[in-house]
């Protein structure tokens, strides 16, 4: 499923990145970055961390796309780093259960 | 009852006398240099637990900030300011010759919680705080450590030029890849193992998922690294035909029981760490789990030397 859709249907906030031609077949939602990272690879990923080591994160394990829930904020470092990489940052005010969910549906449907 | 407390410690005095202050002091020092800011000072006491910084510049020993620099320039929201305007600059220090009477009448005299150790040319050789006197004073006594002799030959000697995996010679300057990691900044771990990523794949003949999960112990061993070594290291990468070697060593504090550091959830980070979402006790069993080869050799106080072995093709 391209990004695009995904930010569409369940409104997600986007923070920096391109997203054109993003296609998203697998998410992890985590705050713990060591089991991101062994998760293996995920397209997306569900967190509350915001700090710029996620970006080192998405980039070793190829995810395309963070998603912020709880109405936080990434820092600036956070968003330079992203563009760098390639990564699109997204927001979302509600909770990862509630955006882990919607995605996971979407995915599924 | 002070009287047999005071009567005591000169007792314990005389019995380790010959106790000097390079014995006790710690090496590996957290320094910042003068250029940065109060700011900046503070969040690297905060991250490793310290409640004093040595300032240096060019090994040589400028300045020191304490919590009480930190909280009245705090106060007086100088906070950003650099930290050459308030860091206390009239120091008392130790020679590394001093022996322990003569360090116990620093600290008795002067009531400061650590004396650096310099050097004539007031080089900054370490740090010496009470607690370092009475770990110093157990380790006389042989209650706290039990050294491993072939640990230290390998951190040591001549060892270290050779591969713990195959015990062959490694020449280290002609590594095809090499990244110095800063401990200083939490933020900036884990660009060296994206870097060694981008160089994996440019070589084009190693396959994307076996560069991941080099990628990913790299990423877990350099995070290691700037969260509990609390010193400098070095990524080490050998691209070979058939396999890939990646080494990180760094001289930091060392770990005291490997076997136990191997255990998934065993994490010795701090809470603001663990916010962060480091510290989950999962990096050597991560390193473990992705690696084809893996040895760890450490010993406190003398750094650890990690060597990992990749097969460029999958087993299966």
């Amino acid at each position: 499923m391209l990004l695009e859709k995904i930010i569409e249907s369940i409104d997600l906030e986007l923070v920096t990145g391109d997203v054109e031609g993003k296609e998203i077949k697998k998410g992890y939602t985590s705050d713990l970055l060591s089991e991101v990272m062994a998760s293996g690879n995920s397209d997306i990923w569900i967190t509350v961390q915001s700090h710029s080591n996620i970006v080192a994160v998405a980039t070793i394990i190829g995810v395309k796309a963070i998603v912020l829930v709880n109405g936080r904020e990434y820092t600036q470092d956070t968003m330079d780093k992203a563009k760098e990489e390639d990564i699109c940052l997204l927001r979302s005010k509600q909770d990862a259960f509630v955006i882990t969910g919607k995605i996971y549906a979407m995915l599924q449907g | 009852m002070k009287a047999t407390v005071d009567k005591l410690i000169d007792q314990m005095q005389l019995l380790f006398k010959d106790l000097l202050a390079r014995d006790i002091m710690i090496s590996n020092v957290i320094t910042i240099s003068s250029d940065r800011t109060m700011e900046q000072a503070k969040e690297l006491m905060r991250l490793k637990k310290i409640s004093g910084l040595p300032v240096v510049d060019d090994g040589k020993l400028v300045g020191l900030v304490s919590i009480e620099d930190i909280i009245k320039a705090l106060e007086n929201r100088e906070i950003q300011q650099p930290l050459e305007k308030h860091m206390s600059k009239r120091l008392k220090v130790i020679s590394p010759d001093a022996n322990l009477p003569k360090i116990f009448e620093q600290f008795t005299r002067h009531g400061f919680g650590r004396f650096p150790v310099v050097d004539k040319a007031n080089n900054l050789l370490g740090i010496i705080t009470k607690e370092d006197i009475l770990r110093s004073i157990l380790e006389e006594f042989r209650v706290l450590y039990v050294r491993d002799k072939r640990m230290s030959d390998v951190l040591d000697g001549e060892a270290l030029n050779r591969s713990l995996i195959t015990g062959e010679e490694i020449n280290k300057s002609g590594a095809d890849f090499v990244f110095p990691i800063d401990y200083t900044e939490i933020s900036l771990s884990g660009i060296g193992a994206a870097r060694l990523k981008d160089f994996l794949l440019n070589k084009k003949d190693i396959p994307e998922d076996i560069v991941r999960k080099i990628a990913i112990a790299t990423y877990e061993a350099e995070t290691n690294v700037v969260i509990h070594s609390g010193n400098v290291g070095t990524i080490y990468c050998f691209v070979h035909e058939d396999y890939v070697r990646i080494r990180i060593e760094d001289h930091g504090k060392g770990i005291s029981d490997v076997e136990i550091a191997m255990t998934e959830g065993f994490s010795t980070a701090t809470d603001q760490i663990r916010e962060m979402g480091f510290g989950a006790g999962m990096g050597l069993p991560n390193i473990q789990r992705y690696s084809d080869k893996m040895v760890i050799v450490s010993e406190v106080d003398k750094g650890v030397v990690l060597e990992m072995q990749f097969y460029k093709k999958n087993s299966d």
